[in-house]
Parts: structure tokens; C-alpha cells; sequence
């Protein structure tokens, strides 16, 4: 009874109910506009959220730079792909089998690494993942089984299929995005409120000090370079799944490393919610400008992200979630007192 | 075997001038301890200049006196407006993580910009040196790459002179050293590392003069350097410019002599795997960071 | 002042948005047809090109009466841009199809992004008319997709019997091969037919090269083909390379008995200025030329180089008459429903003369996996014309141009 209570009232605060209108307004969105166009936008957007997200439990939370997380996409793609594509094994399964192999290589990669500090760690991340992806590029057959090289793979339509992750209905990708973004959300805040993320910013704001606190900071910056390899892994499967091919320079090259990181810092690294902002502001925007002048005027979105990007360093190097979150802070505290006021004046 | 020694030759040639491209990075380094990742697209944009130069018919040398003046304010006034704001925000920080990522956001904005300006078109400068060769005992050297050796000789020696001999050199060597000491000598600092960068890229400029009489002009040509400048300049070591051009030249045989071993789409992978080997044992890289001057 | 600039950054951003909210009027009366080509990137050129062959082939079209079964409609052409990107490419068919509701798309160059675009078009029903000559596009049993490319597979076997009929009429037979190709989806295709072809004409490949794609520097590759002396050069290249290619076996002192490309980037107007004297007497397998004994081709010719500034090339003429063939299988079809176009399709058959039939065989039709028939390729030589250097077309001898008998073995300088 008293739980109960509890519950209605953390539902009823303005805090909680806004963000938890703003969901619903996501749940809704597909059911109101129907155009796929505008859908696939939206999946763009979701997309780009979650992956910035899962990069930002490393590169903010952890606060070692990476410029190379394509490359988990790569792998949890090809692996997906693969074992689709010869054995018949599902998508889903091969998804988890993918995250796994990006946990590993995520852990063979951090172990000698993490030993880098700031710029130098960029930089091996950068050589690592493009060495991967040319590795990759370079190579068609392993004994009988066919890798693409650079003509990349293609999955084997099947229209529409639950089982094996396909589905001519955008709407569907749509859900699991939203869905996988929602839980990259809730795994944060997780994080954020937890030991772990306790030893992370101590490990981020001055290593030293905590190395000399007795803080493991090896172990617990390869728990967080685990975590965000599993889940970026995941995205690599959704996205072989929505275009059906895949290829080694588009999955796993530098332009997509480069995009993750500039919605993550542009939102707002080491927050929960920032690369979420990031991508809402940022990738519809994208997409329009594309649609719209890109034809006249190629790489005219990229000279934005550039632009904002350098506005965000010099004047809010936070990220843009800080003047997100007091507008919603302000809002959530004027419906309040709107709400007490009319009690008041009862 | 004559195969070889020209392999070698083109590796040592190649090589320099891809050191060349590092000795900039380096040097804004060691001063600065600033990880410049605009890198790559100003030195695309420096080779828009010098293309832009050529296009009037003269000696795309002489585009070397025009980028020298150009890039030195440029990058003067970057320091000073932009940079500089970063720097002071992180005062006890040695290598501060927002330079880094506002160098990131400079890259992806200038790249871009200057594909909406100039078009996506790939611009081979028409010059005499286009394809011109000579022969030194059965080994043929191409012209152009011939004056980079030159350029980059020169302009190492020339600027360790003025590091050493200099005052304003000695200064930028002092600020380098340790910022706080040098302050409380007097020195600018902020001033010094307004220089140092305008040093960086006037080098850069010289770069780009080089490179427009034989490699394509384009707005991503940058990246085919940025990678390689990044890992030449952690293999010397940062800061240190005998360090570039020595790793320069490594990779440059690798890629020129390992070609003749395996298929040049694997040269590259190598190159990446000596650079992490190196950086996992040696970090500082080959010649530390031992101010060398 | 934070303030200022925050407001500043989301009412930039507010105001992008915007456009996206415009609704597209209706264009009534018009047959709608997509085009993704790379209208930007290091393809931009040739994407601009085909655009601009687009355009006059839609004005033929409509100069023409249009699509007379629907009244004479005219057809109208909505750009998509791949940038070269495949994931790009995907979303601009998907825009295509879903927001500007074409019945039918055409693209995308790229083996690499016309793949998965196909996949799209195969899932939402419309008819995909593929350029693209990687031999898998239409191996995939894929229902909409068509293509007019010849394949991959085939330009190979001809370049390779080219060089053999050469090496037969002229005494001087190759014997070595050897093979510098991009790697990307194109040379990757190319390379697996090489050894096939070649293998079959009893040539022995002494040297084997891929080399990055867009590469600035191709020494180390042209030093290899050195050492290994092969009789015959055969080259797989988009433009920027294949310039760079030519000049670099042109520093380095590279001989051979021939050096031949395989269209691409061989066939591009660029690539003439680019090399000058150093393509002379090299050769090229390719589709079309224009020096082709076709009625209408000076007339067409003539207005594409007033637009463009160059003569025709093999990839600009295909897509000519790609989109006269999709306008013959919308006024066969009597409708703009794409399953009904893509029934019309599968069932064409056009005869020459006619402006979709340009090649060397005289008719154009779709076998059961959407692919055309089509007949051989030419061989073609880059000689000196009249003080200016031109492709002229040697092989087969019935369309041989008048007056220029090939020179083999190339001439060492």
C-alpha cells in the first residue's frame, strides 16, 4: 500500500512525468507518422543515441578517448552476418556470440593499452581499429569461409522473419532501437549510481591519485571498455539486419568512430542522458541537411557537426546536456509549483 | 636486385617527406604538448594554397613563399583565438583532453568546409616536374620527390638553427622545457606558443608546396598523411623533430621495400603493427623525449 | 553571452530542420523515375557526367511524346546522391521509394552501393535498373533487379580474348600476366574472372597486385610489375587511379608488350588529359565507343558536349539508353505501378534501330535472372588523331574504325 503510494507519487512528480511523456511520445511516433522516410530518420536518431551512449561509458565515464569504436561494430556485424549466412544460426544468438567476441577484443586491445594516457590512447585506438578494418578489407577467404574483403557481405533477404531478425516493416527496427537505446539508458544510470561508477570518475579526474588510493584502475577500466564493447556490438548486428550488407570501410571505418564521438562530447560525456541529447539535436539535422543541400552542397552537415562541435569546446565544454538539463530542471520546477500553487490556493 | 636498391631509394625519398609532413605535429608537441589533430586538414588546405599558386603558371616552388607568410599568421591567430581559450580553462593540466577535441572539431569543420568550397574533385597540378625523372647509377629518382629531400633537409636545419641560436627560439625551447619557469623569466607564454604554432604550420605550408607537383589535390587527401603523421610522430617521439624524420623514413622503407615482399595492401597493416609494438614497448618512442635541442 | 550563443545554436539548428517539414507538391501527369549516382566524392565527376546524359536522355524521351500510353506523360528524374557511400546510397533509394514515390530507380555506378541498394528496392517492390558489373547483382535471385551493365565477368573474357587474337593475328603471343587492381568490390570481381580467363588462354599471371583503393602513391606496385617483366599489363581502375597508375609505369620505365585496362576508369573523359602521351598505344576493353557505326549518335554527341564540355564515354551512352528502356517498360506496362513496370521489363524486347540498342549486338533483352543479353565487348587503343590523342576502335574487325589497324606489340619508347 504504502509502496504504492510511493510509486504514485515518483510518477507524479514533474521530474519523472516529463521524461517519461517524452517516452511515450517515442512509443507513439511510429503509430502517428507513417512515412517510412521520417521513420528511418528517427532509427538514424535512435541509432546514433545508443551508440554514442555505449561509447560514452568508456571514453566519459572512464574518460580514455576512443576513436576506434567502429570497430566493435565490425565485429558484432561480420560475426552475426557470418553465422547467419553459413550455419542458418539466428541473428539474435549471433548478436550475443558478436557481443562476446567484441568483449574479447575489447580486453586483448585495453590490456596493453590502457597503459597510454589521453592522446597517445587516441591514437593507438585510431591505429588499432583501422588496422582491423584493413585487415578485414584485405582478406576474401579464411579456408573455405568467405569474408568479402572489400566487396563486403550480403544477407540473404527473407522479407520478413522475427526468428531471423528481418523484417520489411520498418516499424519493427524501429521498437528494437528504441528499445536497446531505453536499456543503454537505464545501464548507465545503473553505472552512474554504482561503485563502479564511483571507481570510474575517480580513475577519469586524476589517475594517479587513484592508483594511489589503492584503486585497481587497469581492472576497472577494462570493465568499462567490457561493457561498451558488448553493447556497441549489438548495434553492429541491428545495423547488418536493417541494410543487409555490410561492408569492412562503412561498418568499421574511422567516419563512424569520428561520428560516435562528436554526438558523445557534443551531448555531453561521462552524463547519462548527453549522448542522447547529442543525437537528438544532431542527427535529424543531418539527415535534413543531406536530403535538402547536401546535393548542392556535399558535406555541408559535416561542416555543422564541425562547427557546433567547436562552439560546444569553447562555451560549454559539458556538452550540450547541461542547458538541456536545466530547461528541463526549470520546467520540472514550474509545473511543480503550478501544481502546489493550485493546492495552495484550495 | 637493382629492384632493391631503387625500392630503397623511393623508401628513404617517400619517407623524408612523409617526415616532413610530422615535423610540424612534433614540434607544436613538444612546446605545447598540444596533440594537434587538425593536422591532416590544414595540411590539405596548405596544398589548396600552393595548388591555387600553380594555377598562375609559376615554379610551384616558389608557392614555398607564399605559404611560409600565409600559415605562419593563420596559425598564429588559431593559437591565440581559439586554442588559447582551451589552454587557460585546464591552467595545471599538461596535456589538456578539450584541445584535443576541439583540434578534432576544427578537423572534421575544415575538412568539410573545403569540400563545399572546392568541389570533391581530385586536381593534379600541371607543372614541369610532373613526371620528370633523372638517373643516378641505373636508379631512377623522381624530380619532384627529389626537392622534398631537399626541402626537408633544409628545413631541419634550419629550424633546429633557430631553436638553438636564436632568442626567440631559446624562448620557445625554454617554454617547452617548463612553462612556469619560463614565465617567471619574463617569457609570454601564450605568445610563445602562438609562435610555435605559427612555426608548426609555415612547416606545413612548405610541406604542402611540396607535395602539389606530384600527389592529388582533394579535401580528403588529408587523411592519407594525418594517420601516418600521428604514428611517425609517436615513433620519434613526441617533441622530437630528428625523431620525425627518422621514423619517417622507417615507414617510408617499410611501405616501399615491404611492398616487394607481400601485396601493398598489407605494407600498411604492418606499418600499423611495428607503430603498436613500439608504442607498447617503447612509448616514448625512438628518440624519447629528450629535448633534443 | 552563453545564453546568446545557446539560443543562437538551436535556433540554427531549428531552422535546418525546417525544409524537412515541406510537403512536396504532386507533380501531376509525370512518370517518376529515381537516380543515385555519386554526385559528390572522388566519383563525383563521373556521377556528374551520367547526370548530365541523364538529362538529355529525358529530354529525347519527352522530345519524343513521352509516355504515350499514359497520355504522354513526361518523365521526370529525382536525384538521389550515394557520395560513393553504400550506407548513403541505401538511404537515398529508400527516400527515393518511400518520399518521392518513383516507380522505378536506376544506379548506382559502384558495384559496392548498387548491392545494397538492389536489397531495398527487392523489399519494397520496385523495379531496380542496376549499373554495376559485379556478376553477383543478378545471381542473388532477386526478382526487381535488372541490369544493362554488362557483367564484370564478361568484360574480362573479352579483354582477355582481345589480347589473344591480338597475340594470334600479329605472331607475338602473351604469355605472362600481369594484374594491378583496385581493391574494392569492382577489382575484387575482377581479379577472380582474371584467373579464370587467363588460366583457360594458357597465360601464366607472373605478378598479382591489388593495391588500396584511391591510393596516392603506386610506386612500390609499379616496381613489383618491373621485376616481374609480364608480357601483358592488365589494369582494374577507377580514374584517380588509373592516372596515377599510367604515369607511374610511364616514371618507373615499365615495358610490356601491352598494357589494357577494363573500362572504368580507363573510359573516363578525365583520363586522357590527366596521362597525356603516356597512355599512347595502350589498350582498353569497353562497351561502347563513340566512333560506333550507330545512326543519331553525332546529334546526341554534339548537345552532351555542349553541356558537359566532353565527348561521350561508354558509362555516359549506357545510361542514355537505360532510361529509354525504362520508358519503353512504363508505356508497355500502361501504368506507373512498379510491380506492372517490372513485369514489362522482364518481357522487353527491343530491336534495332532504336536509341536504347547502341552496342554491339543488335537487339536488347532480360534473361531470367534480369540480366541482358549482351554482346561482346570492344577492344580499343589510345592513338594519336590528327595531333590530338583519341580511343580508337580496333577489335572486332567489323567494327574496326576505318583507316587505324592496332599496333602490337606497343612500341617501346
Amino acid at each position: 500500500m504504502n509502496g504504492l503510494g510511493r510509486t504514485w507519487r515518483w510518477i507524479a512528480s514533474p521530474k519523472q512525468y516529463i521524461g517519461l511523456f517524452l517516452v511515450l511520445l517515442l512509443l507513439a511516433f511510429p503509430l502517428v507518422v507513417t512515412s517510412p522516410f521520417y521513420i528511418q530518420i528517427m532509427i538514424m536518431v535512435l541509432f546514433f543515441a545508443y551508440l554514442s551512449s555505449c561509447w560514452n561509458i568508456i571514453s566519459g565515464y572512464a574518460g580514455q578517448l576512443s576513436i576506434g569504436h567502429a570497430a566493435f561494430l565490425m565485429v558484432g556485424a561480420y560475426t552475426s552476418s557470418l553465422l547467419f549466412s553459413n550455419l542458418g544460426l539466428s541473428p539474435w544468438i549471433g548478436m550475443l556470440i558478436g557481443g562476446l567476441l567484441a568483449v574479447l577484443l575489447g580486453l586483448l586491445i585495453g590490456y596493453p593499452t590502457f597503459r597510454l594516457r589521453g592522446a597517445y590512447f587516441a591514437i593507438a585506438t585510431i591505429v588499432w581499429a583501422e588496422g582491423l578494418r584493413k585487415i578485414v578489407e584485405n582478406t576474401e577467404f579464411i579456408g573455405g569461409l568467405k569474408i568479402g574483403g572489400a566487396e563486403g557481405l550480403t544477407i540473404p533477404l527473407i522479407h520478413h522473419s522475427l526468428a531471423n531478425y528481418q523484417f520489411v516493416n520498418k516499424t519493427y527496427y524501429y521498437y528494437i532501437m528504441l528499445g536497446l537505446m531505453l536499456l543503454i539508458i537505464y545501464l548507465t544510470y545503473r553505472i552512474d549510481r554504482s561503485k563502479l561508477g564511483y571507481y570510474l570518475s575517480a580513475v577519469r579526474e586524476d589517475e594517479d591519485a587513484a592508483r594511489a588510493l589503492g584503486v585497481n584502475v587497469r581492472k576497472y577500466k577494462l570493465m568499462a571498455m567490457a561493457i561498451s564493447a558488448f553493447f556497441t556490438a549489438l548495434a553492429g548486428t541491428f545495423y547488418a539486419q536493417l541494410l543487409l550488407y555490410i561492408e569492412p570501410v562503412d561498418i568499421g571505418g574511422i567516419a563512424l568512430s569520428i561520428e560516435m564521438l562528436l554526438i558523445g562530447v557534443i551531448g555531453g560525456r561521462g552524463t547519462i542522458i548527453g549522448p542522447i541529447v547529442g543525437a537528438f539535436l544532431l542527427v535529424p539535422c543531418k539527415e535534413l541537411v543531406r536530403t535538402y543541400i547536401g546535393t548542392t552542397y556535399v558535406g555541408a552537415h559535416l561542416v555543422l557537426y564541425g562547427a557546433i562541435m567547436v562552439m560546444v569546446i569553447l562555451f560549454f565544454p559539458q556538452g550540450l546536456e547541461r542547458p538541456f538539463r536545466r530547461c528541463y530542471l526549470g520546467l520540472a520546477r514550474w509545473l511543480g509549483q503550478a501544481e502546489r500553487a493550485e493546492g495552495e490556493g484550495r | 636486385m637493382e629492384i632493391y636498391a631503387q625500392a630503397i631509394v623511393n623508401g628513404i625519398l617517400i619517407g623524408s617527406i612523409y617526415g616532413f609532413t610530422a615535423f610540424g605535429l612534433t614540434l607544436i608537441f613538444g612546446i605545447m604538448r598540444v596533440v594537434n589533430f587538425a593536422h591532416a586538414s590544414l595540411l590539405m588546405m596548405s596544398m589548396f594554397l600552393a595548388y591555387g599558386v600553380t594555377r598562375t603558371g609559376v615554379n610551384p616552388y616558389l608557392a614555398i613563399l607564399v605559404e611560409i607568410p600565409v600559415l605562419f599568421i593563420a596559425g598564429y591567430i588559431l593559437q591565440r583565438s581559439l586554442i588559447e581559450h582551451v589552454i587557460k580553462r585546464e591552467p595545471g593540466v599538461r596535456e589538456p583532453m578539450s584541445v584535443l577535441l576541439l583540434t578534432a572539431g576544427l578537423l572534421v569543420l575544415i575538412e568539410n568546409l573545403a569540400l563545399v568550397l572546392f568541389g570533391p574533385d581530385y586536381k593534379m597540378a600541371r607543372t614541369a616536374y610532373f613526371g620528370a625523372t633523372f638517373k643516378l647509377s641505373g636508379v631512377i629518382i623522381k624530380t619532384a620527390w627529389f626537392y622534398g629531400l631537399i626541402a626537408t633537409l633544409g628545413c631541419y636545419f634550419l629550424v633546429n638553427a633557430f631553436l638553438k641560436w636564436t632568442r626567440m627560439g631559446q624562448a620557445i625551447r625554454a617554454t617547452g622545457q617548463d612553462r612556469d619557469a619560463a614565465q617567471l623569466m619574463g617569457i609570454d607564454h601564450y605568445h610563445i606558443f602562438g609562435v610555435a604554432f605559427g612555426i608548426g604550420m609555415a612547416l606545413l605550408g612548405v610541406c604542402g608546396a611540396i607535395l602539389v607537383p606530384f600527389y592529388y589535390v582533394h579535401p580528403a587527401v588529408g587523411w592519407v598523411f594525418g594517420i601516418n603523421s600521428f604514428i611517425i610522430v609517436i615513433l620519434g617521439g613526441l617533441g622530437s623533430i630528428p625523431g620525425a624524420f627518422w621514423g619517417g623514413i622507417i615507414i617510408g622503407l617499410i611501405e616501399s621495400v615491404g611492398a616487394q615482399f607481400m601485396n601493398a595492401t598489407w605494407t600498411i597493416v604492418v606499418v600499423y603493427g611495428v607503430f603498436l609494438s613500439i608504442l607498447f614497448i617503447r612509448p616514448a618512442g625512438l628518440f624519447g623525449l629528450r629535448q633534443e635541442w | 553571452m552563453r545564453r546568446v550563443f545557446m539560443a543562437m545554436i538551436i535556433l540554427c539548428l531549428a531552422a535546418l530542420t525546417l525544409p524537412g517539414f515541406a510537403v512536396q507538391p504532386a507533380q501531376a501527369e509525370s512518370v517518376r523515375i529515381g537516380a543515385v549516382f555519386p554526385l559528390s566524392g572522388p566519383l563525383a565527376p563521373i556521377g556528374g557526367h551520367i547526370k548530365q546524359g541523364i538529362t538529355i536522355a529525358v529530354e529525347d524521351i519527352n522530345k519524343a511524346g513521352g509516355i504515350k500510353s499514359l497520355g504522354g506523360a513526361k518523365m521526370e528524374v529525382v536525384y538521389g546522391d550515394s557520395t560513393g557511400d553504400a550506407k548513403v546510397g541505401v538511404t537515398e533509394i529508400e527516400r527515393l521509394i518511400t518520399k518521392d514515390k518513383v516507380c522505378a530507380v536506376t544506379g548506382a555506378y559502384q558495384s559496392g552501393v548498387t548491392l545494397p541498394m538492389a536489397t531495398v528496392a527487392e523489399r519494397y517492390q520496385v523495379p531496380f535498373y542496376a549499373t554495376g558489373s559485379e556478376d553477383s547483382i543478378t545471381q542473388r535471385g532477386y526478382k526487381y533487379t535488372f541490369r544493362s551493365n554488362e557483367k564484370t565477368s564478361w568484360r574480362v573474357r573479352d579483354q582477355v580474348g582481345f589480347i589473344v587474337a591480338m597475340g594470334k593475328k600479329y605472331g607475338d603471343p602473351v604469355k605472362t600476366a600481369g594484374l594491378v587492381w583496385e581493391n574494392t568490390a569492382w577489382g575484387q570481381g575482377a581479379h577472380r574472372d582474371w584467373q579464370k580467363y587467363l588460366k583457360e588462354a594458357g597465360i601464366e599471371i607472373v605478378v598479382d597486385e591489388p593495391y588500396p583503393h584511391a591510393t596516392t602513391d603506386l610506386t612500390p606496385v609499379i616496381l613489383k610489375l618491373k621485376k616481374g617483366k609480364p608480357d601483358c599489363i592488365f589494369c582494374c581502375s577507377y580514374i584517380s587511379d588509373a592516372i596515377l597508375l599510367i604515369n607511374t609505369i610511364a616514371e618507373m620505365e615499365v615495358k610490356a608488350k601491352a598494357v589494357i585496362g577494363l573500362s572504368g576508369g580507363y573510359a573516363d573523359p578525365n583520363f586522357i588529359p590527366g596521362v597525356g602521351k603516356n597512355c599512347l598505344n595502350m589498350f582498353d576493353a569497353v562497351r561502347w565507343e563513340p566512333d560506333f557505326p550507330r545512326p543519331g549518335i553525332k546529334e546526341i554527341n554534339e548537345r552532351y558536349k555542349a553541356l558537359s564540355g566532353v565527348i561521350l564515354d561508354t558509362e555516359v551512352m549506357k545510361q542514355y539508353t537505360y532510361m529509354w528502356v525504362l520508358a519503353e517498360a512504363v508505356n508497355k506496362a500502361g501504368s506507373t505501378d512498379p510491380k506492372k513496370i517490372r513485369d514489362a521489363l522482364a518481357g522487353l524486347h527491343l530491336k534495332a534501330p532504336h536509341p536504347a540498342v547502341q552496342f554491339v549486338e543488335d537487339e536488347l533483352y532480360f534473361d531470367q535472372t534480369g540480366q541482358v543479353f549482351a554482346g561482346s565487348m570492344v577492344g580499343v587503343q589510345f592513338r594519336e588523331v590528327n595531333g590530338k590523342i583519341e580511343r580508337v576502335t580496333v577489335w572486332p574487325e567489323n567494327m574496326c574504325r576505318k583507316g587505324f589497324e592496332p599496333i602490337w606489340p606497343m612500341p617501346s619508347k
